[in-house]
């Protein structure tokens, strides 16, 4: 288990280091660090135990009791440490033209014409908790869209810079995958790349797919080109099975559980991947805690409230204050001095850090960029004759329709993934609990009774088999560039329990991102009809209630999630003028100041971005370490004269 | 009759050559699978969402039973054996008479989550030191002490006949290693030499009764995991519903914290409950046909553990999903009444029986065997049991 330390014993010492938040990236970079020899201090704003065998089984119990199973549901509020939530937000009845059909409460204040429906988990390992496990790489033309579409922004460094960080982060995460898949696909250069395990089983809904529609070819309305649909696998940081063609010295190990030592396995197929996996074969960063070595020190309940300048060029450490009951406006402050101070505490965190500290902000480019990917739902059942497709088996996704994300088309509309869902229509209407409900006659008549209809017993059984096990749902993610619009700012007037400033959200999606909307609910619409499934997909108002997201495109009702996928917000580059950091994530006006995670991602592609952002983590450690180790050699080196001593 | 009760009534001895020590490993992984479905049935008789550290002290050592049982299988191929698991001389009948145990002891019954449960489980995991030593020729006393008989019998039978003779070379594929088997305490590994036999040999008896008269296994020791109580005192624990303290010994009472131990949330049942039993109200109550059910899934298991252990090592992939499935119908059943009226209206419910015959095992061998063929589980290649899904289109409901 890993120690830690209470807020008073973390200010009674310097470091080298000081690691703001710890979850992936926080933590990879506190152990490589700290196995290098340095001091090493990772504050945590979120409460601990998630660390303890309890505190998983509260997690598990407080995720089975929820009632609307969103990502944060397995994790308790904390009014000291506040995470936003996709709860948060709630639509507006017959909303008036141009105004926003949406209110946002919770932790996020929004102000743009459409709402970001992205939450994120405050809590030792971060938002990692919740996140799906889903690891792909990007591919080269991700990097650079500027040059090659001429849209959004280009990346200081690329993906060929990036590989050995990539593989080195699969490594770190234990991911499960098929190299040779992943390279046909062009987002792994080495072809004889393997994966630490083998891949995790496909899901039946996944063969389904792929029998019914693989080799089509299906016209995208908006890029007016032709593509062929080719079915991939989905890298994912799971257990699987160790690979035997991988390293074999030593082999790859599987890591299990945190807290307790004889459980955690191996994916079994539990779909409750997000919030939580109750088997723990999904990676969390507690592995990566709990091989902290002694020179690394965790506390938690430290939320920083300010990076401390002290030069011209440099910073001299944070500013944190700590919190006995979360419930009490309550708390007292520390300040912890550091060579180095990493931010590492989330995008919209890292920006509101950043803009509140008043520093790095020369380019004015701090909170702004800010990133998603947006995902357009789309449901349908899969036709009666050709039986179940067995929904509510296996992780949230296991393969995908990778064609949509490449190429030439990317001029014309965004770009989009198409993930097969496994979970039946759960993230589009509530699945299956609205079933249940609406079997039952739950949600009522017009007067709020309960509706005569309902049925129980082997007609409720029979009923549910019949909608439930033919849901099918695609997950269209779309590419979202970076966009100054788009971006975080501070309002004194707007404040959390502690007093410090809540994140302000303004958001919108450009006509490029709208119109990788439309195209992907196109192609969605037309893979469905291919498939003899009926097309369930509602958009549009109902009673005059708009779903969440919803717009207008071209005479389109369309609708979009958030994915969790906050990013963009200290946006990496090679100039000061346009960027927050250089490509060692290191902000450019300071020379011991570093943002790292999603924040520092010029753009985000169509690939989930944990692994990138591991990736680049990586590579930060490995600067840091440089920087620390050039800083403490001595400026003159002479070799002892050993002629005299000897005579 | 299972090898084991039949080297139990023999006597107390070390095994003196190659076979008796194959006849002996038999019967080990004998005695380990016997203790499954007693453990199965105390952990799944608890009612859901209560009980759970009790629920995840009985499951850790289940899992270890089986890591016993597979170390037990690699021994056995390593030393030129073949472990026979999906027969039904391989299965006790229950209430069992426990093997290598003082004969004084009364039979193991199927008993739900209770302190009389936990008495038992106690009484199968008992430390040698608990027990008077024994002598040659006169009868068992513990678990522990037919280890170490295993321990000595491999040591005399190495130095007699030499390390080669006792561990033939071309035996490594039989092998399941940890790719194959995962998530308990320790670890599973190869065997193939006299010191990894002594390791597995020592790995199963200090997981069960601790290291040298202490209360704690050798897990961080041998595997480098954190230090866990052994299963004796995992089970005193619940027990006493205290937990142990850093400083107590095996033979204190536990000092440390309280444990949150609510026996009344329990599903009681009658364990000597038989399909027979169920079949006389089969057409009022779907139980029988489910306990039926039961047990020729539960053979399966056993046949997929057998092919496992002989030869196709990526079985075990096979046999977990087999695992899971047991464990969702074991649930059901100790969700219903006893279909016996009057045992219902005592407020006792159904469970699985565990009978395994012939028939059972016939039928499993059929249908394992064709589903191996269909997914091919070739060692190193990834699992893919796609090929084995029904393609029915079968309702729901």
């Amino acid at each position: 288990m890993t120690e830690h330390v209470t807020a008073d014993a973390a200010a009674r010492r310097r470091y080298d280091i000081v690691i703001v938040g710890a979850g992936w990236a926080g933590s990879a970079l506190a152990q490589r660090l700290g196995d290098k020899g340095w001091q090493v201090l990772v504050l945590e704003a979120g409460n601990g135990d998630t660390d303890t065998w309890p505190g998983f089984l509260d997690t598990l119990s407080t995720f089975r009791s929820a009632v609307a199973k969103v990502p944060n549901s397995a994790y308790r509020p904390n009014a000291a440490a506040p995470s936003p939530n996709v709860l948060d937000l709630a639509p507006v009845r017959n909303p008036r033209p141009g105004e926003p059909e949406f209110t946002a409460g919770g932790y996020f204040v929004q102000n743009g014409p459409l709402p970001y429906g992205t939450d994120y988990l405050r809590a030792l390992g971060g938002t990692a908790m919740h996140w799906l496990g889903a690891v792909p790489r990007m591919r080269d033309e991700d990097f650079e869209t500027r040059t090659r579409y001429g849209y959004g922004r280009d990346w200081p460094i690329g993906a060929a810079e990036l590989q050995p960080w990539y593989a080195e982060a699969e490594r770190l995460l234990g991911a499960a995958g098929h190299g040779q898949e992943q390279y046909d696909l062009g987002v792994v250069h080495d072809s004889r790349y393997e994966y630490p395990m083998q891949e995790i089983p496909r899901s039946y809904i996944d063969r389904y797919c792929k029998e019914a529609v693989e080799g089509e070819v299906i016209t995208d309305p908006v890029a007016e080109r032709d593509y062929t649909l080719t079915l991939y696998g989905l890298p994912q940081a799971r257990n699987s099975t160790p690979n035997p063609r991988y390293r074999t010295d030593p082999p790859f190990r599987v890591r299990g559980a945190v807290g307790l030592p004889n459980f955690g396995e191996r994916c079994v197929g539990n779909a409750s991947c997000v919030p939580i996996c109750p088997v723990q074969a999904k990676s969390l960063p507690l592995r990566i805690q709990a091989a902290f070595p002694r020179s690394v020190t965790v506390a938690n309940r430290c939320v920083v409230t300010r990076v401390r300048r002290s030069g011209e060029r440099s910073v001299s450490g944070v500013e944190y204050r700590t919190y006995t009951d979360p419930a009490s406006p309550v708390s007292r402050s520390y300040v912890v001095e550091a060579d180095v101070v990493v931010l590492a505490a989330h995008a919209i965190e890292n920006a509101r850090l950043l803009l509140f500290s008043e520093l790095a902000n020369g380019s004015g480019q701090v909170g702004r960029n800010l990133m998603d990917h947006p995902t357009v739902l789309s449901w349908a059942l899969g036709a009666e004759s050709k039986g179940p497709v067995g929904p509510f088996r296996g992780p949230g996704h296991t393969s995908g329709w990778e064609v949509f994300r490449f190429g030439e088309g990317r001029r014309r509309r965004a770009p989009f993934r198409i993930e097969i869902g496994n979970w039946g229509w759960g993230w589009a209407t509530g699945a299956p609990m609205s079933n249940v409900a609406t079997a039952l006659g739950i949600g009522g008549d017009e007067h709020g009774e309960v509706r005569p209809d309902g049925v129980f017993g082997p007609e409720l059984r029979r009923l549910l088999g019949s909608s439930v096990g033919r849901q099918l749902q695609l997950q269209l993610a779309v590419e979202q560039p970076a966009d100054p619009g788009n971006r975080v700012t501070l309002d004194g007037r707007h404040r959390d329990a502690m007093g410090n400033p809540r994140p302000v959200i303004t958001y919108d999606l450009s006509e490029h991102v709208r119109d990788g909307a439309l195209a992907a609910r196109a192609v969605a619409g037309e893979i469905f009809r291919r498939m003899g499934a009926d097309d369930f997909t509602n958009h549009a108002p109902r009673d005059g209630v708009p779903p969440l997201g919803h717009f207008v495109h071209k005479g389109t009702d369309l609708a979009y999630s958030g994915a969790g996928h906050g990013a963009g917000t200290h946006i990496m580059g090679s100039d000061p003028a346009t960027s927050v950091v250089d490509a060692d994530q290191k902000t450019h006006e300071f020379d011991n100041l570093y943002a790292v995670g999603c924040g520092s991602m010029a753009s985000v592609g169509t690939s989930n971005p944990t692994l990138t952002m591991m990736a680049l983590a990586l590579r930060s450690a490995e600067r840091i370490h440089d920087s620390l180790a050039t800083a403490r050699r001595p400026v003159v080196i002479r070799t002892p004269d050993t002629t005299e001593a000897t005579a | 009759m299972i090898t084991a009760t039949e080297l139990h009534e023999k006597g107390f001895h070390v095994p003196r050559n190659l076979g008796e020590l194959r006849t002996f490993l038999q019967a080990a992984m004998e005695v380990e699978h016997l203790t499954i479905p007693v453990y199965m049935t105390g952990m799944y008789t608890i009612r859901p969402g209560t009980n759970r550290t009790a629920y995840f002290a009985i499951r850790s050592v289940l899992m270890e039973e089986m890591l016993h049982m597979t170390l037990a299988a690699n021994l056995l191929n390593a030393v030129g054996g073949r472990p026979r698991v999906g027969r039904a001389e391989f299965v006790g009948k229950y209430p069992a008479k426990l093997p290598f145990s003082s004969d004084d002891l009364p039979p193991v019954p199927l008993q739900h989550f209770s302190p009389e449960a936990l008495r038992t489980f106690l009484r199968i995991e008992q430390p040698r030191s608990m027990t008077p030593p024994p002598q040659e020729g006169s009868g068992w006393t513990s678990i522990g002490q037919f280890y170490d008989a295993l321990r000595q019998g491999v040591l005399q039978i190495v130095d007699r006949e030499g390390e080669r003779a006792v561990f033939p070379p071309g035996r490594e594929h039989l092998q399941v290693g940890p790719d194959d088997f995962y998530n308990s305490g320790g670890e599973v590994f190869a065997v193939h030499d006299t010191k990894s036999a002594l390791l597995a040999l020592r790995v199963i008896s200090e997981q069960g009764e601790g290291v040298s008269d202490t209360i704690w296994d050798s897990n961080d020791l041998i595997f480098k995991e954190e230090r866990t109580l052994a299963h004796y005192f995992r089970f005193n624990e619940i027990c006493t519903g205290r937990s142990y303290g850093p400083h107590d010994r095996p033979k204190d009472l536990p000092s440390g914290p309280l444990i949150d131990v609510s026996w009344e949330d329990t599903r009681p049942i009658h364990g000597d409950s038989k399909v027979a039993d169920y079949e006389r109200f089969a057409s009022t109550s779907d139980v029988y046909a489910r306990a039926v059910e039961f047990n020729s899934r539960y053979a399966a298991l056993l046949t997929c553990l057998d092919r496992a252990f002989n030869g196709k090592p990526r079985v075990m992939a096979l046999a977990v999903p087999t695992m899971l499935e047991l464990r969702d119908r074991a649930g059901q059943l100790h969700h219903n009444p006893h279909p016996d009226p009057a045992l219902a209206a005592l407020g006792v419910f159904a469970s699985p029986t565990f009978e395994l015959g012939r028939p059972q095992f016939d039928a499993a061998a059929q249908a394992v065997d064709t589903d191996i063929a269909l997914a091919g589980f070739e060692t190193g290649e990834p699992v893919d049991l796609s090929a084995l899904t029904p393609a029915t289109g079968e309702t729901f409901a």
